[in-house]
């Protein structure tokens, strides 16, 4: 049987695109910044959302979206620190979030009730670097027990990120980690990257954490 | 890694073009694959052999062109020509 050709030349993310555009308007016009969380698996992203929730979540109302391949254990340990609603969603096997499941989330969040949102993503620095959750910006953690050169193998990670939090500070006495090398390998690859240097556990650097994360508040405006 | 996510994608994206009962006449799917895509070429040729050989597709054939920059886009489909309908 003859066959025709049809061209069709369609960016397999413009579905994917449409769809967090369309999240990004919806807490945008709340005025909810959003923080896409990525990192390695283990590098401590559950523990800095969880110190957060218990530092700041007097004042600020955030709400969690977890993202993780099996199990709800994450949202379960977030939900410990928070009245708020901790959306899980369990991927089944997919090795990143999308836009359509954080679209999904988003519609059990109460935005009005919402100053400060994050998505904590699945461990991976690679998948989740490629899908646009329509996050304000995707902050990549480091923890100080990965290899410095992490930035240089996974660049597009640390490429797409804004801030780079750097974890695990009070092990570096323990480990072989040069963080003026680590800096200077993700400088590289993203000249725009700002760092934070923090350890949950000791509370060191948290206070920096906060001042970040209170810079990108919308002000309220006085009635 | 996340091939299989871009193969199903593709899947998606033929049925929204062409309508589900179409899908088995599709003989080859035409993919170009950026050198900065973050996409292994080999990896996903092996997903879309994988869910094309499955209903509502009929084994068709995955082409991959490789092309410089970060491109990912489904660049045309391949059908059976039934001819004209009348």
């Amino acid at each position: 049987m003859p066959v025709r050709t049809i061209d069709v030349r369609e960016r397999v993310m413009a579905k994917n695109d449409e769809l967090a555009a369309g999240v990004r308007a919806r807490l945008r016009a709340a005025g909810v910044p959003t923080f896409n969380l990525v990192s390695s698996p283990g590098s401590g992203k559950t523990l800095l959302l969880e110190r957060t929730l218990a530092d700041l979540g007097e004042d600020i109302d955030i709400a969690v979206i977890t993202g993780d391949v099996q199990t709800q254990n994450d949202a379960d340990r977030l939900a410990r620190h928070t009245d708020r609603l901790v959306q899980a969603v369990v991927t089944n096997g997919a090795c990143h979030l999308d836009a359509r499941q954080v679209a999904t989330a988003v519609d059990a969040i109460d935005l009005e009730a919402t100053d400060l949102l994050f998505i904590e993503n699945v461990g991976n620095l690679v998948c989740p670097a490629s899908w646009d959750l329509g996050e304000d910006a995707k902050i990549v953690l480091f923890s100080v027990t990965e290899g410095e050169d992490k930035p240089a193998k996974y660049p597009k990670m640390f490429h797409e990120a804004r801030v780079c939090v750097f974890t695990k500070m009070d092990l570096l006495p323990h480990v072989p980690f040069g963080v003026e090398r680590a800096v200077l390998t993700a400088r590289a690859v993203n000249p725009e990257l700002r760092f934070l240097f923090t350890s949950a556990v000791r509370e060191d650097g948290m206070e920096e954490w906060y001042a970040f994360l209170r810079s990108q508040l919308q002000p309220v405006c006085a009635v | 890694m996340h091939e299989m996510s871009v193969a199903l994608e593709v899947c998606r994206m033929a049925e929204e073009r062409l309508g589900r009962e179409a899908l088995g006449g599709v003989v080859a799917v035409g993919i170009d694959v950026g050198d900065e895509a973050g996409i292994e070429p080999e990896s996903l040729a092996f997903c879309l052999e994988a869910v094309l050989a499955t209903p509502p597709f009929h084994g068709a054939k995955p082409v991959i062109k490789r092309l410089p920059g970060d491109v990912l886009r489904l660049s045309y489909l391949e059908v059976e020509d039934a001819g004209p309908n009348d």
